[in-house]
């Protein structure tokens, strides 16, 4: 059918209802008539956008409807509930970028994971692969329920941040995703829960926006990054090395985010640093206890190990170069940030190689 | 501590994990979240307990924290048969608004055409802006019991933010800009973002108002200027279904599981068929400034306005019967027999 008949045939019953003539008074509000944003090498990309107008980003954004950055205003609406009204609540430079990175990096956990390739482990290292993932999906749990929680208080002064958000958190739930089918494919189980201790600390971070991004990702984010690397590196087969791969891509992006949200957000406001330096130190003893903790310490030898008896010796060696390689990596994104820590909490500490551990600044 | 470290290791956790044995085996479609319902795992609770976000089939730690703050416990209340369906094709068909969409493909049109699909585009922005926001409002308060149901809204989360990108692309590539907001979604008594229960939002957004925008993108193909135009109107179509079902599936389980429920979500309808239906979050409503868009985008330009307005009455027409199919489908279709809706009265009139 043409387009000519499908419409005759459309409007034939409406033919004698009477039109009344148009008021056309939304015409003649664009406030940039004749932007055109052409397309580049990788598409038309969402940074791309921001030219003229649209790409003036405020300090503060007032509005609390849903009006478009660049779009005109209709008086009198009533506002809704985004209280993350300035820029240094949410901004990162990156986060238009690293959105449509996310969209283009995408994988499905039932479909580009060589599950075929998975074979028998001896019981005890599946028993511990099934509990570190367990572990590891609670936490993708926490960081989502946080970032979903925070993003629709976000204003659309800042959609680039909003955007990505939603992609982040829907990455979440595929690593739950492809970590539950990992436990649940190969003669496995599920495990026993996390104690929950950096979890209550993420989701218990409601002071701001920043304040949630220190503890998901400064304070933790490098530690299920060495986790990712470590597992990936200690992989029995294609479809987890696919699997950890894929997840270390993406937590990489979400530390992006993070490391250049806060660097922005110490950068212009002041006082930033001082708070960030206080929760730093609170956290720090939580993180801690958590990577003591014995189930996942004992999970995670296990698994580099080869096996309970290899993991006393050898897994635990590699368990404790994965703490320290996370403990190093924090230590430099807060020197990177401006927020040098010239002490760490003592459990931290304690995990640190004697001549790498912090002094306490001498008195005097 | 020394670098000499011998630590015990811990492993009476070894003896407290969950269902053993369990080896789900991926189908032509791959391993889907449907394959891996098996055993224990498969089990969900009619009312969830889990308050420390553990994932459903873990053994409960007694001294975990109770961490979450899921106010969603009841799976008559968030569930729908075909959650781990809608995810897994969720993820199967998402696409980019950069390099999906052709954008070569758009070429200058006369000012009121360009004007008409800016007006559009920034209002499907608005109206998008709803259906990202609302479900992550929700998602933190749903108990991990249910994550196929939650993932799906995550997934919905997404596209709509891909949707937003897309709108906002064509209105800045090809010289008409975004223009004024209409303030629909803007926080009225009896909108979507009001609603104090899950059923309630899902019936107001998933049926009522992305119902509606599901018809008028399945009509881009009359009102696309161009192959872009077309292609991203398709592509919004394709995920804005997924989010109809969506509302339609979890009505229809919620009919079969909560009689008692009944009469206060006719009350939901009778308020969506007064609002979101033809209000001004309905693109083509009757209260709509974007229905004069519509009408020159449909009749070709400004001059040939009253052909175009009469696409867009068929077309609110098609929206009007489309609503009825998915509220019968969800088992409230009896409203349009017994005199309680007016949306018969209204296609009548449009005939």
């Amino acid at each position: 059918m043409t387009q000519a008949s499908r419409i005759k045939n459309l409007t034939a019953s409406v033919a004698h209802i009477d039109i009344s003539p148009p008021r056309l008074e939304w015409m003649g509000h664009s406030m940039q008539w004749g932007t055109r944003v052409k397309k580049g090498e990788h598409g038309l990309r969402l940074g791309d956008l921001n030219v003229g107008i649209y790409g003036e980003i405020p300090e503060h954004w007032e509005d609390q409807t849903r009006r478009p950055r660049g779009a005109a205003d209709l008086p009198g609406m009533p506002p809704l509930p985004y209280h993350l009204r300035s820029k240094h609540q949410v901004w990162a430079d990156s986060a238009a970028d690293l959105y449509e990175e996310a969209i283009q990096h995408r994988w499905i956990p039932a479909t580009d994971i060589p599950w075929n390739d998975l074979s028998p482990l001896s019981e005890e290292v599946e028993r511990a692969v099934c509990q570190v993932l367990t572990e590891l999906m609670q936490a993708a749990n926490a960081e989502l329920e946080c970032i979903t929680y925070w993003q629709e208080q976000m204003s659309y002064g800042y959609h680039e941040v909003k955007q990505f958000l939603a992609v982040a958190a829907l990455t979440c739930a595929r690593h739950i995703d492809a970590f539950r089918k990992r436990c649940l494919a190969n003669g496995g189980g599920l495990g026993l829960e996390s104690r929950g201790r950096m979890n209550r600390a993420v989701l218990e971070s409601r002071g701001g926006w920043t304040e949630a991004v220190v503890y998901v990702y400064l304070l933790r984010g490098f530690y299920i990054q060495a986790q990712y690397r470590f597992l990936l590196a200690h992989a029995h087969n294609a479809a987890e090395r696919e699997i950890f791969a894929n997840c270390l891509a993406d937590h990489a992006r979400h530390m992006t985010y993070a490391l250049d949200h806060l660097k922005y957000a110490i950068n212009q406001r002041d006082g930033q640093r001082a708070i960030i330096q206080t929760l730093l130190s609170i956290g720090e003893r939580t993180l801690a206890r958590e990577i003591q903790e014995p189930v996942q310490r004992s999970a995670l030898a296990i698994v580099f190990g080869g096996g309970v008896e290899g993991g006393r010796q050898e897994g635990t060696a590699r368990w404790l170069a994965l703490v320290r390689s996370s403990i190093r990596e924090y230590l430099n994104a807060c020197e990177w940030l401006g927020v040098k820590r010239n002490i760490i909490h003592r459990d931290l500490n304690a995990l640190l190689p004697l001549d790498e551990q912090l002094k306490p600044p001498e008195q005097g | 501590m020394s670098d000499a470290l011998d630590f015990d290791l811990d492993t009476t956790w070894m003896g407290r994990m969950g269902e053993w044995g369990t080896a789900a085996q991926p189908g032509k479609r791959g391993l889907t979240l449907e394959d891996i319902r098996i055993g224990r795992y498969g089990e969900l609770p009619e009312e969830s307990d889990n308050m420390s976000g553990r994932p459903r089939g873990a053994v409960e730690r007694p001294e975990a924290y109770r961490i979450g703050g899921y106010t969603v416990r009841a799976k008559k209340e968030i569930w729908l048969d075909n959650a781990t369906f809608l995810y897994e094709e969720a993820l199967q068909r998402q696409w980019s608004s950069a390099t999906d969409i052709p954008w070569e493909t758009i070429a200058p049109l006369p000012d009121d055409l360009e004007e008409a699909e800016c007006a559009l585009c920034t209002f499907f922005n608005e109206v998008e802006f709803v259906a990202g926001d609302v479900p992550a409002r929700w998602v933190a308060k749903i108990s991990p019991d249910f994550f196929e149901a939650r993932n799906v809204l995550l997934a919905q989360v997404q596209d709509e933010a891909r949707h937003m990108d897309v709108f906002r692309k064509r209105a800045l590539a090809n010289g008409g800009g975004l223009t004024r907001v209409t303030g629909a979604t803007s926080g009225f008594i009896g909108s979507i973002d009001l609603s104090r229960d899950f059923t309630e939002m899902s019936s107001r957004m998933h049926v009522s108002g992305e119902g509606a925008v599901l018809t008028m993108f399945r009509m881009g193909e009359l009102f696309g200027q161009n192959p872009a135009e077309k292609r991203m109107y398709r592509l919004c179509a394709q995920d804005e279904a997924r989010h109809v079902a969506f509302g339609i599936m979890h009505l229809r389980y919620l009919h079969a599981t909560a009689p008692e429920r009944h009469e206060e979500i006719e009350a939901y309808l009778d308020e969506a068929e007064n609002l979101p239906l033809t209000g001004g979050t309905n693109p083509a409503g009757p209260q709509a400034e974007t229905s004069e868009a519509l009408a020159i985008l449909l009749g070709g330009g400004k001059k040939h306005y009253d052909e175009g307005f009469r696409v867009l009455l068929a077309i609110r027409k098609r929206q009007l019967k489309e609503y009825m199919q998915r509220v019968r489908s969800a088992g409230f279709g009896e409203r349009f027999e017994n005199g309680r809706s007016t949306v018969p009265g209204r296609i009548a009139a449009l005939s």
